[in-house]
């Protein structure tokens, strides 16, 4: 066992512990996405208190950190799908109009991917590029955004999300499919340059 | 194309799936194929390996910002006010 996984269980007996040790880091996280401090307050909290109650189910694989990290991920999507259909509900339907827009009757391209000018692994580009990754994940349908969230954001296993998500391993890469179509869509709209 | 090559929608569900799972290894030759002939298929799998590797990243450098931001301590007293009650609500019932 590692050592930061050794260190894990001690931590996870007081969650009061948690607050000082990883307040301040989870309220950057939030406030970096949502830029509002009142939100990233809520949001904290709300993470705090959802870990709580998910307590049971941590299964120490990773940090407590890494862990609360990603409820609160999650907490930001939750959060800026909701601002997103009080503003503007036509747009969610627009984005779980399907894949095949994408493709002729023959499956040959019909969009096709652009060259993609900018790169997100560069980290001056990637606070930009996660912004908007957050906003497309928002405008997803809910259980596409949520399997790709855990299968590419924390990380879990296929099978792992097929668990969690209480589905077959042929729904989930069918599900994994449709949101890595939507979201590549959306960024390549909302943030690349496009370059034909 | 002929019914034994994929076309890009069949190319594009499949390298997604192999970001799941090991594809049979004839589809792995038909997808291997396809992409060397099709710039916006292989196009599309680089940037679905981007996508992952630039969440993953985030991981590392998600929370870089201003390093001097801090919780509120009214804020941070009143989240340990209230993750104390449930605990004693837990440990009570069990």
């Amino acid at each position: 066992m590692s050592a930061k996984q050794s260190g894990t269980p001690k931590q996870l007996d007081d969650p009061q512990i948690w607050v000082d040790q990883y307040g301040d880091s989870l309220y950057r996280f939030a406030l970096a996405r949502v830029k509002d401090a009142s939100v990233a307050e809520d949001l904290v909290q709300e993470t705090f208190l959802a870990a709580l109650g998910a307590l049971k189910n941590f299964k120490g694989r990773s940090t407590t950190r890494t862990w609360l990290i990603a409820i609160l991920k999650h907490k930001i999507v939750d959060y800026i799908r909701k601002k997103i259909r009080e503003q503007d509900t036509d747009k969610l339907e627009s984005m779980s109009d399907g894949i095949d827009v994408n493709f002729t009757d023959r499956g040959a391209w019909k969009l096709r991917p652009s060259k993609w000018a900018r790169n997100p692994m560069k980290l001056y580009e990637q606070k930009e590029f996660m912004d908007v990754l957050y906003h497309c994940l928002a405008e997803l349908p809910d259980r596409q955004a949520e399997a790709f969230m855990l299968r590419e954001i924390d990380g879990l296993s296929t099978e792992e999300v097929c668990k969690e998500l209480n589905i077959s391993a042929t729904n989930s890469w069918v599900m994994l499919y449709r949101a890595r179509m939507l979201l590549r869509g959306c960024l390549q709209n909302n943030w690349l340059d496009a370059e034909h | 194309m002929s019914h034994w090559m994929f076309n890009c929608k069949e190319v594009s569900q499949r390298v997604s799936e192999s970001m799941d799972r090991t594809l049979p290894f004839h589809h792995r030759m038909m997808i291997k194929i396809h992409l060397m002939m099709c710039k916006y298929c292989a196009r599309f799998k680089q940037q679905l390996l981007i996508l992952r590797d630039a969440c993953r990243l985030e991981n590392l450098h998600g929370e870089e910002c201003d390093h001097t931001l801090t919780l509120p301590q009214a804020l941070r007293d009143r989240i340990k006010q209230s993750l104390s009650e449930p605990i004693a609500e837990h440990n009570h019932s069990s």
